[in-house]
């Protein structure tokens, strides 16, 4: 497997002279499989732009663009680069979009396509040129073909949010972002006066339960992209229930899980390029056999 | 009372079951979970709270839940879960959903002031259930699918009152002034009783094998299955000891002293401790009314 980093930012974009070294689009990245070449894409941030561009010049010419393409989530950050996505205007190409749709939203369709009317944008959904499949997800497998299966979880993040494991040739690629550690939300003061004794136990155990079975899930990955917006410190102070995961808990958590690579990822818009450097070097020492790195547009990572 | 054997026991199960499939929440708690979910700074204990005092509503939520995001059936069961698993907006969402949060509209005054006393029966039965479980030794964490189980048993009375409430309201008016059998009433006038309702309702909104066990056998316990049985039992106590507990307040004589000794042996509890959780339980029941402003 063959991945690369188009978008690699949280939030919002952030273009500029302090953030063109790690770069500042939102999230997606590429997935290449050999024997046989398959294209997968997760996410359509503002990165997806990019990679558009890039299909567009090279793969385009040798045929039509045949895709998958999985959404972590519908947070704009995550969605907002598909109306830019040159290849959806050009006939002949296929893209089958996945996604988790929370209940009573609309489909998926609905609101990655809603972004395509002209309230918003010039063109409207139906004026695209490719075919284009949505298929709204749960918590299960698909299998892509070609030996390619693809697992999705949910993840901890105000709203519903997939982590996917992509296997292949005994491969193994993950990614979980936009997520923060599950946590017991109930009170566990007894003197506080809505304090309730099973409600207070059975959240810890169930907060425990949860982020075992996330473990699992991401346990024997080759690469693990994974969301480290913040710092503990900014974690614990303001930012709890956000959404995002500090770095002192991913790099703990995967410390057991047998993961091979770890690309912190979602990073802070308001970080620089020069705080990154300095972050980079406080965790992305190598730590027993994990390769620890900070996600960068533009690199290559062969698996 | 209508003749009803030209009503072919088809044709009800046909119209309970529609019913079934937009049942409405209990008026009592609408307005409170309005009032909890509309709140940008809802407490989780709270949203679990004001959920888990509707039968109709927790069934509900459980059910969309299980339907809504995942595949498997019955992953989950309790609230507390769910709040921590797929956070507190989702959940918000899922109680303020139109498909959920609509009252049952009593089309007569007897019809609403029996949805009161269903409310009330449902939550003597949840709260008892839980704290008989804690006097048997159930873990904490564990008490409270006591507390659910008691509270959603009695859920397959609902659509007999709403698709028949003349009929229902007779039946019920008889258990005033005559001794009788609710559930063989039930079957002589509909062909079918609340238990076995219970037991469509659970079928059809996926409930676990434990609390639809409970919908169908909390007057049978002897016929559910052993690993819920005890389960079923508490339920199937608390129910008497609510039953007895309100005719007490409502100024009749019967008090936990005609328990059958049978159903306490079996139980493991004595007289003396159904005693004594009487004013745990009417504490509760307090405490919720409070909760709830009612």
């Amino acid at each position: 497997m063959k991945i690369k980093f188009w978008g690699v930012r949280g939030s919002i974009p952030c273009p500029g002279a302090k953030t063109w070294k790690y770069g500042g689009n939102t999230p997606c990245i590429e997935l290449r499989t050999k024997d046989p070449e398959r294209l997968i894409i997760i996410d359509a941030g503002s990165g997806i732009r990019e990679l558009g561009n890039y299909l567009m010049a090279h793969d385009l010419p040798k045929g039509p663009i045949k895709a998958d393409i999985f959404l972590s989530h519908t947070h704009w950050d995550h969605i907002m680069g598909f109306p830019f996505f040159t290849p959806i205007y050009i006939p002949g190409n296929q893209f089958t979009v996945y996604g988790p749709v929370s209940f009573e939203d609309e489909t998926l369709k609905d609101i990655i396509g809603g972004q395509l009317t002209y309230r918003y944008f010039p063109i409207r959904q139906d004026e695209l040129a490719a075919k284009i499949d949505y298929i709204d997800l749960k918590e299960g497998i698909i299998d892509l073909g070609d030996g390619i299966t693809v697992r999705s979880t949910y993840l901890n993040h105000p709203v519903l949010c997939l982590g996917y494991r992509f296997e292949h040739h005994g491969k193994v690629f993950c990614t979980a972002y936009d997520t923060e550690p599950f946590r017991n939300v109930f009170c566990t003061d007894p003197n506080d006066p809505s304090y309730d004794e099973g409600m207070a136990i059975e959240g810890d155990l169930v907060a425990a339960e949860e982020n075992q079975r996330l473990s699992d899930f991401l346990s024997g990955s080759d690469l693990l992209v994974h969301d480290a917006q913040y710092t503990q410190e900014e974690y614990e102070t303001t930012r709890l229930g956000w959404g995002h995961s500090s770095f002192e808990y991913v790099i703990s958590m995967t410390k057991d899980i047998n993961v091979k690579k770890l690309a912190l990822f979602h990073h802070e818009p308001m970080r620089s390029d020069d705080e990154l450097d300095q972050l980079a070097e406080k965790y992305c020492a190598k730590q027993d056999e994990i390769e620890i790195f900070m996600a960068k547009e533009g690199m290559d990572i062969e698996i | 009372m209508k003749n009803e054997g030209s009503i072919s026991q088809k044709m009800r199960i046909k119209k309970i079951k529609i019913y079934i499939a937009h049942m409405p929440t209990l008026s009592t708690t609408v307005t409170k979970v309005m009032e909890i979910c509309d709140r940008p700074d809802t407490l989780p204990n709270d949203l679990n709270r004001v959920i888990s005092l509707d039968p109709v509503l927790t069934g509900q939520v459980l059910k969309l839940i299980n339907s809504a995001y995942y595949s498997l059936p019955n992953k989950v069961t309790s609230l507390t879960r769910a709040i921590i698993m797929l956070g507190l907006n989702t959940v918000k969402n899922l109680a303020l959903s139109s498909s959920v949060l609509k009252s049952i509209g009593g089309r007569h005054k007897n019809q609403s002031v029996f949805m009161d006393i269903f409310w009330a029966h449902s939550l003597c039965v949840g709260v008892t259930a839980k704290a008989l479980a804690a006097i048997n030794g159930i873990a904490a964490n564990e008490r409270e699918e006591y507390f659910v189980a008691g509270l959603v048993h009695d859920l397959g009375k609902i659509p007999l009152l709403s698709s028949y409430p003349e009929e229902y309201l007779q039946i019920l008016k008889l258990g005033k002034t005559e001794q009788f059998h609710l559930k063989e009433a039930e079957k002589s006038i509909f062909n079918i009783d609340h238990c076995h309702v219970g037991k469509i309702i659970a079928k059809k909104w996926k409930l676990n094998a434990a609390i639809s066990e409970c919908l169908e056998y909390h007057h049978s316990p002897q016929d559910s299955s052993p690993e819920n049985r005890n389960l079923i039992k508490t339920v199937s106590l608390a129910d008497i000891y609510s039953n007895l507990l309100e005719k007490e307040l409502a100024g009749h004589n019967p008090s936990e002293g005609s328990i059958e000794d049978e159903i306490l042996n079996d139980m493991e509890v004595s007289r003396d401790v159904l005693i004594d959780l009487r004013p745990t339980v009417l504490d509760q029941i307090e405490k919720s009314k409070i909760f709830l402003q009612i």
